[in-house]
């Protein structure tokens, strides 16, 4: 490779055949360009008398920001784009992860360099980390044709492959909608959200826009009293009680058995997972002899409360 | 053999395996099917595997090959609930029927449909298994990981395997299908140990979830005409589905086997309600976005399997049990495929401590086969 020193107009930047990464935060190296200068210069191939760049799109940023000029660039002498591709992949592979865009973006190229699907996911996917099969490269294209913004957001929020591998499914208009929905819950529960309304849409056979339009969910979206979380996690519960219906009213209907019932705080009765194998348990605290007693006296007076008693029914079938 | 039989696309054969019998009698009856011969499976295996869709790439390949393990294996069950003390031969893997609800799509790690050619060492591992319970009746089959008639028309196995059983009176030996390839089977003498059972649902449940299986009627008149030969027959009833009209759906059927089947020909029948690990469920909804059956109510069982929630489960099996003694089946032995011991009680009034006595309930006495 030959380093010479170029002007930025010589680069055509609006060719972005080699690039992978669009998010990042500058500072750090807008500061040590700034104190100590540009110790690895970019890479560069000719195509038809003009340069491309291979590596250093935050370089290019940085010089671009601070109106730096000449920029001296290192020309790697190779006709063939896949191999500049893969110099700038193998270059950045040596010292970094990639993250979810920035993986899609190299997926999203590679398939355009190689025609032969079942050999881009045998030798590429695996560097990627990504298991080497043909519906995670269809993943991963699907990822990086997202509009910029919702990459945006993917990027800024650290939306988990999960839940983004269900958001990629919904159309524009929907994501307007689930996005600023979700973004407040943490990962596991941003998917927990995603596979509830997928799942009702499915069974139900109604479009998400139809079930977020409810009147019982628009109206916790539009209270003013509620923050973001809040309106978040009761559309959460919300959901999941619609998810699953029966399971709900038992757990809330024990639930108020056992309120009735007016166990002591110190005494607790718990149920299997959802009366699965039909055993109960009672754990009760006491510090002496005679809170024992009164333990053991306020249990014996439940076998002939009712409230107590039609805990241990089974639930109603169907 | 059916018209609707399966022939698959591409037929491989692994080298080692070309010389043998079973080998040159399946190269027969696919001799109008190119075959290509392979060293080593594995890089076509890992092949199929990238493919977008594994399962449905796996059922359009036969591939025959040498089983390096072992043919024989106690039934895995599932930990937790009660076992039913039953041996699975391996002899083939996968099948070419496509239910949306089959653990086959994630529990196999060759998506291929395989079949295992080198019959001497299962003849020899078979003896050996037997032989080391000759004083105790057992049931084996080998319809667990791949449909035991399926393939039939091709490899002509069930002779091979009724006529080995015929002889050894203290296994009873089952052959569990959803088709109709029942030719090889009329075609032979029935040993009184031998049993061929169907999986059967619900008329709406088969055809909107069983893909490429024949309908419930013809299952039955299969079953009539196997019975009318001689055999004992059985069924399951496995998956039971939770569904709008799930009651007329297995009363009808119940009611249609009851009449084409005499009920002391029945050997038994099994209940399992719909039950899948978590990781199925992404699987299905790709390859089956029209099912809905996994978008009911659903816990997380004992062995961290989904299935129903045991007030839906104890519904579908008192009803269904209720049909099945209405209907004349008052004597069939009854059993459930990964139950619980409380569920068996509340069922069936019987007090299972564990697989041996599920083994006690459907043995038949020795010498009486």
């Amino acid at each position: 490779m030959n380093l010479k020193q170029i002007s930025l107009d010589d680069i055509d930047l609006k060719d972005e055949r080699f690039r992978f990464s669009y998010h990042y935060d500058l500072r750090r190296l807008l500061l040590s360009i700034k104190k100590i200068g540009l110790v690895n210069p970019p890479v560069v191939v000719n195509r038809d008398h003009r340069f491309i760049l291979v590596t250093g799109w935050k370089r290019i940023c940085v010089y671009l920001e601070l109106s730096l000029t000449p920029l001296p660039v290192f020309i790697l002498e190779q006709d063939d784009d896949l191999r500049a591709f893969l110099f700038s992949l193998y270059e950045n592979l040596a010292h970094r992860d990639f993250n979810l865009l920035e993986r899609a973006e190299i997926v999203c190229r590679l398939k355009g360099f190689i025609e032969d699907e079942k050999r881009l996911v045998k030798e590429y996917l695996p560097l990627l980390g990504i298991p080497p099969t043909l519906p995670y490269l269809d993943l991963y294209v699907k990822i990086s044709q997202l509009e910029p913004s919702w990459k945006k957001v993917i990027f800024e929020k650290k939306i988990s492959l999960a839940s983004v591998g269900l958001l990629i499914e919904f159309g524009a208009s929907e994501l307007e909608l689930l996005v600023p929905l979700i973004l407040p819950l943490s990962h596991n529960k941003q998917k927990q959200i995603l596979d509830d309304l997928i799942q009702i849409s499915r069974k139900e056979e109604i479009s998400l826009k139809k079930i977020l339009e409810a009147e019982r969910i628009q109206s916790v979206l539009q209270s003013e009293k509620l923050s973001s979380l809040q309106k978040a996690e009761r559309v959460r519960i919300l959901l999941r009680k619609e998810r699953h219906p029966s399971l709900s009213a038992w757990k809330e209907s024990f639930e108020a058995s056992l309120k009735r019932a007016r166990l002591s705080k110190e005494v607790i009765l718990g149920s299997s997972s959802f009366f699965e194998n039909g055993e109960f348990s009672v754990t009760f605290s006491l510090k002496d002899k005679e809170e024992f007693s009164k333990r053991l006296a306020r249990l014996q007076k439940l076998i002939s409360d009712e409230d107590f008693i039609s805990l241990f029914k089974r639930p109603p079938d169907g | 053999m059916d018209k609707d039989s399966f022939y698959p696309q591409r037929v491989f054969i692994t080298k080692d395996s070309e010389p043998l019998p079973l080998t040159q009698r399946i190269l027969k009856n696919l001799h109008h099917l190119p075959v290509e011969g392979i060293q080593n499976p594995q890089d076509l295996i890992e092949d199929i595997k990238m493919s977008r869709d594994p399962v449905a790439e796996g059922k359009k390949c036969l591939l025959v090959t040498l089983q390096k393990g072992s043919f024989v294996k106690s039934c895995p069950c599932t930990p937790q609930y009660i076992g039913c003390n039953y041996f699975i031969i391996n002899s083939d893997l996968n099948c070419p029927l496509d239910c949306s609800y089959c653990i086959l799509q994630l529990y196999l790690d060759n998506p291929l449909i395989t079949v295992h050619t080198n019959s001497e060492k299962l003849w020899n591992q078979l003896d050996n298994f037997l032989n080391k319970r000759r004083n105790r009746s057992l049931r084996i089959g080998t319809g667990e990981l791949g449909d035991s008639l399926a393939l039939d028309h091709i490899t002509e196995r069930s002779k091979d395997f009724i006529r080995y059983f015929s002889a050894r009176s203290h296994a009873q030996f089952e052959l569990k299908t959803k088709t109709i390839n029942i030719n090889n089977i009329l075609g032979i003498k029935p040993p009184g140990n031998a049993v061929i059972a169907w999986s059967l649902n619900s008329h709406q449940m088969a055809q909107m979830e069983e893909v490429g299986t024949p309908d419930i009627y013809k299952r039955l008149e299969a079953a009539r005409l196997v019975s009318r030969a001689g055999y004992r027959v059985a069924f399951h009833f496995d998956p039971v589905i939770y569904y709008q009209g799930w009651e007329e759906g297995y009363a009808e059927v119940i009611d249609d086997m009851m009449m084409r089947i005499d009920p002391k020909k029945i050997a038994w029948i099994s209940l399992g309600s719909l039950r899948f690990p978590p990781a199925l469920k992404s699987v299905i909804m790709k390859r089956f976005p029209q099912t809905k059956i996994i978008y009911e109510e659903f816990i997380e069982g004992k062995d961290g399997k989904l299935r129903y929630p045991k007030p839906i489960r104890l519904w579908l099996y008192e009803r269904i049990v209720e049909f099945l003694r209405k209907a004349g089946g008052k004597k069939i032995p009854l059993y459930f495929c990964m139950e619980s011991r409380d569920v068996w009680q509340e069922i069936l009034e019987i007090k299972i401590r564990g697989k041996e006595d599920v083994q006690k309930l459907l043995a038949l006495p020795l010498g009486e086969s």
